[in-house]
């Protein structure tokens, strides 16, 4: 049972409250999600839940909170270990021993376990989370799922009453991160365990918890049931990710078409869908199987946006190219393509399917063991990175890697001098992007202490500034925040539209269900499908998007099997 | 791609009794600095390989022998430079040196610093079985068992852990920034060093945020709470773990009598003593070479005995 009262905390660094004046009773047993955009104060909660905050973090806390009955502010975080656990993003930096059995074991002998009661708790620890497997394996060469199961092991061997769960998947690929929420989901369902997960991805999520809790600015914003919440349209207004089943719910209502529960899942989505074709069906006295519910011109919108194909020389060109590391491992085998000028291309595949290697040899970060790469003429081999960066830009996922310049501006600025432009050009460059992506008010402030989104926007217009030819970007979208992400990808779309081109690598089907119009997917180092998105996605099993997989069980009432996105279902069925 | 990371490979010489792979390395170790004789410490260094290829660390031996090339290159040179007391001289250098002065390269000289670097190639085992066969929690444990405080070897060998994730980390960032058109070399000195920054601020900076989560994620479970540590895993010595421990350090004992007899030596200088044998040698040497790879032979052997 968590009971906190009127909490207000600042961290000593900043003057406005992280939390203000939050309220919040939960439960034994519950599955709280909370969501919200970043900066809104969802990992500051967490850390208060196991006295993080105040005595690692210091700062100033009023009000009270209260874990299983102990005051947080009395009773220190190693205390608190037992009662609460906690399991972080980064499943790097959370594991310190060097096996799986003894890093499980590490809090137990922290707190001087005798060691048969260890042996049992570890024992019992490992086969919950289901990795006995894994025990005697080294931590560094698990896969980010497996470690961060074996992080939540590890608290798990303190019989914690609560779970918090600081966007645990975050960082992982959709493998590992559906591994790590099964294991979470079924903490909280088969041991009663109190779980408190922060989550972006609604999708995946919603239909398992109990409640869900938006912050926002370091209030609570809304407090409800998945359902009630996410058909609230003020949530999705305030740049929370409503996955695409209930924007598609939201559309139909907005119709004034009625659905009764709002459905989270496939399933129900399905059944509710059904209901209104064949309502409508009936209505219309149409015959269902001519599919004439769906009208032709609404089948004509579905055709994907023509890129500019006119010019005979393609700006990327990949002729038979092998990449092998450190002459023994394939990563890369006899890739063949053409990118032409006006594409948005994703390339998609697994982990280490070969993607990054693929995308580096663009840019000349990576020269072919094996054939050739051209870009806009020019064979890579030929050519310096410093003189391929004026065509092509490259933007890496973690802008804390791109980020090192006194202030926005010199940031912006340094692309633009290697790449040799003179002073007196680059300052109408430089206004003209600070404008863009809405930094303007950041321009002379040190760009390492902006917040997330705002750094992943430094970032870019740092790249952007110089109007590559070509841009890629690297698994940008990772754990980014809903409205970003929308912001992003519209922005990626309108430039691509003047010629350019746009390569995205990513793993997140629902956005590669919106945006972008071929998909290059990789397994093994082989390109196994390179075709338009919607033929690629509409086929596929594990990659495709939540409202195809609802479109195929509507074939019957004449829904074509590749709608893709919920703007499309809905064009299809009003 | 060569991994310079501990992974259990779960081969017999994985799983044998820390202590005794140590007492083999220290063994090792104090032969290679014992002996001068150039065909004791080839015996010595090809004695120690059957171990290396049993704990299939080979690959990792292997990758560490370029650094071994160039540190006997290194050796030659400088002692080909340095000493000039052989008698053989292949070329007189006409001008003079600061210090050193006008030297003469011999032959002896050449062959002291080829047969020197004999002993590093032994070492090279020795530092391979190490690394690569030792759990380093096992290593957490053996410097426990010397009565160091935990929190410095935690310190320790986290910071063995989080050095391949430096390295990662810097080699990154140096993409992003040669992404960004950064060419490191170009520009004078001041710019170059300016250059770097962009590497190193990003790399520290993400280094102290790494800092702060680990130290965040261990508080969060119980570090340092004041009570004593009890331990998950002990190394216990059963008795039979004696019989390698002791088989492990006998080449040094052996060794040391060896050289108090009187062999193993060498003089390179004024000109190559001839290599002879007694038969008393002979044995020995084959008796030291055989020791060196019974951890090899009673390994499996104890396995066994431990199933039974």
């Amino acid at each position: 049972m968590i009971r906190i009262n009127n909490l207000t905390f600042r961290y000593s660094d900043t003057d406005k409250p992280a939390l203000h004046d939050i309220n919040l009773e939960i439960q034994d047993g519950e599955f709280v999600l909370i969501t919200g955009p970043s900066g809104g104060g969802k990992s500051s909660l967490c850390r208060c839940l196991n006295g993080l905050i105040p005595h690692f973090y210091g700062g100033e806390i009023t009000g009270k909170v209260e874990v299983e009955g102990l005051d947080v502010v009395e009773h220190s975080t190693k205390e608190l270990a037992t009662k609460v656990g906690m399991v972080f993003q980064d499943p790097e930096n959370q594991l310190v021993a060097t096996d799986v059995e003894r890093e499980v074991a590490f809090g137990l002998e922290n707190l001087a376990f005798p060691l048969k009661l260890m042996a049992k708790r570890v024992e019992e620890a490992l086969d919950t989370v289901g990795i006995a497997s894994l025990r005697h394996r080294t931590v560094n060469e698990l896969s980010g799922g497996e470690k961060q199961r074996v992080a939540i092991a590890s608290v798990l061997a303190f019989y914690p009453n609560i779970l918090v769960l600081d966007e645990p998947s975050s960082e992982l690929d959709p493998k590992g991160a559906e591994e790590v929420l099964n294991v979470v989901e079924r903490l909280n369902d088969e041991l009663g365990i109190t779980v408190i997960l922060i989550e972006h991805r609604l999708d995946r999520v919603a239909q398992h918890v109990d409640r869900m809790i938006v912050l926002d600015n370091g209030m609570i914003v809304s407090d409800g049931t998945p359902q009630s919440i996410l058909s609230d349209g003020k949530v999705s207004k305030s740049g929370v990710g409503v996955p695409p089943i209930i924007k598609l719910v939201q559309g139909l209502r907005d119709k004034c078409i009625s659905i009764d529960n709002t459905p989270l899942t496939v399933k129900e989505g399905r059944a509710a869908l059904a209901k209104v074709m064949s309502l409508r069906a009936k209505r219309s006295n149409l015959n269902l199987s001519e599919g004439k519910v769906i009208t032709s011109e609404a089948k004509q919108s579905l055709r994907p946006f023509a890129p500019l194909r006119a010019s005979a020389q393609p700006l990327v060109e990949v002729k038979g190219l092998y990449h092998v590391y450190s002459g023994e491992f394939v990563a890369l085998r006899n890739i063949s393509l053409k990118i032409h000028k006006g594409e948005f291309v994703t390339i998609m595949g697994r982990n280490a399917s070969g993607k990054t290697t693929l995308v580096k040899h663009f840019n000349g970060l990576l020269k072919p063991t094996k054939g050739d790469v051209v870009v806009d003429g020019i064979n890579t081999k030929e050519i310096t990175i410093a003189e391929l960066a004026k065509k092509i830009g490259y933007v890496f996922q973690n802008p804390n890697d791109h980020l090192f310049a006194d202030s926005v501006e010199q940031e912006i600025a340094f692309t633009l001098k290697n790449l040799g432009f003179k002073s007196e050009e680059m300052e109408p460059m430089i206004d003209q992007v600070l404008e863009r992506f809405n930094l303007t008010q950041y321009r002379h402030r040190y760009p390492r202490s902006l917040s997330g989104g705002e750094k992943q926007r430094v970032a870019l217009a740092s790249i952007l500034v110089a109007q590559p030819k070509i841009i890629i970007l690297d698994e940008p979208t990772r754990g980014m925040e809903y409205k970003l992400k929308t912001e992003l990808m519209r922005f990626l779309d309108e430039y691509r539209k003047d010629g350019r081109v746009v390569i995205l690598v990513t793993q997140d089907v629902e956005t590669v269900a919106e945006y972008g119009d071929r998909v290059i997917l990789l397994s093994e180092g082989r390109i196994v499908v390179d075709g338009a998105k919607r033929e690629v996605l509409s086929q596929a099993l594990l990659f495709s998007p939540q409202i195809n997989r609802l479109a195929q069980s509507l074939k019957h009432y004449g829904v074509p099997s590749d709608v893709l996105t919920a703007d499309e279902a809905l064009r299809m069925v009003i | 791609m060569i991994n310079y990371k501990y992974t259990n490979k779960d081969t017999v010489i994985h799983r044998l009794n820390p202590w005794c792979k140590l007492a083999w390395i220290a063994s090792v170790f104090i032969l290679a600095l014992l002996f001068n004789n150039p065909l004791y410490l080839l015996l010595l260094s090809l004695s120690t390989l059957p171990l290396v290829l049993a704990a299939k660390v080979w690959k990792e031996w292997a990758s560490l022998l370029k650094f071994f090339f160039i540190l006997c290159l290194l050796i030659i040179v400088i002692n080909a430079l340095a000493s000039n007391r052989g008698s053989h001289v292949l070329c007189q250098i006409p001008f003079a040196i600061p210090i050193v002065g006008a030297p003469k390269i011999t032959l002896e000289a050449i062959l002291c610093g080829a047969g020197n670097s004999l002993r590093l190639l032994a070492i090279i085992s020795a530092f391979t079985i190490l690394t690569f066969t030792i759990h380093p929690d096992d290593l957490v444990l053996v410097m426990m068992k010397t009565k160091l405080p935990y929190k410095s070897v935690l310190v320790t060998s986290l910071s063995t852990k989080f050095v391949p994730a430096l390295i990662d980390d810097a080699q990154r960032i140096s993409d992003v920034q040669k992404s960004r058109g950064l060419e490191f070399d170009k520009g004078s000195r001041i710019q170059k060093a300016k250059n770097y920054m962009a590497i190193a601020i990003p790399l520290l900076s993400n280094s102290l945020d790494r800092a702060v989560q680990v130290a965040e994620a261990m508080e969060s479970r119980a570090f340092g709470s004041g009570k004593n540590r009890t331990f998950y895993k002990e190394l216990t010595m059963t008795r039979l773990d004696f019989v390698p421990l002791a088989f492990a350090f006998s080449p040094a004992v052996l060794g040391i009598a060896m050289r108090c007899l009187g062999q193993g030596g060498y003089e390179y200088y004024p000109v190559l003593q001839g290599i002879s044998f007694t038969q008393l040698e002979a044995i020995m040497l084959i008796g030291l070479v055989l020791l060196l790879n019974m951890l090899f032979i009673l390994a499996p052997l104890k396995r066994r005995v431990d199933l039974d």
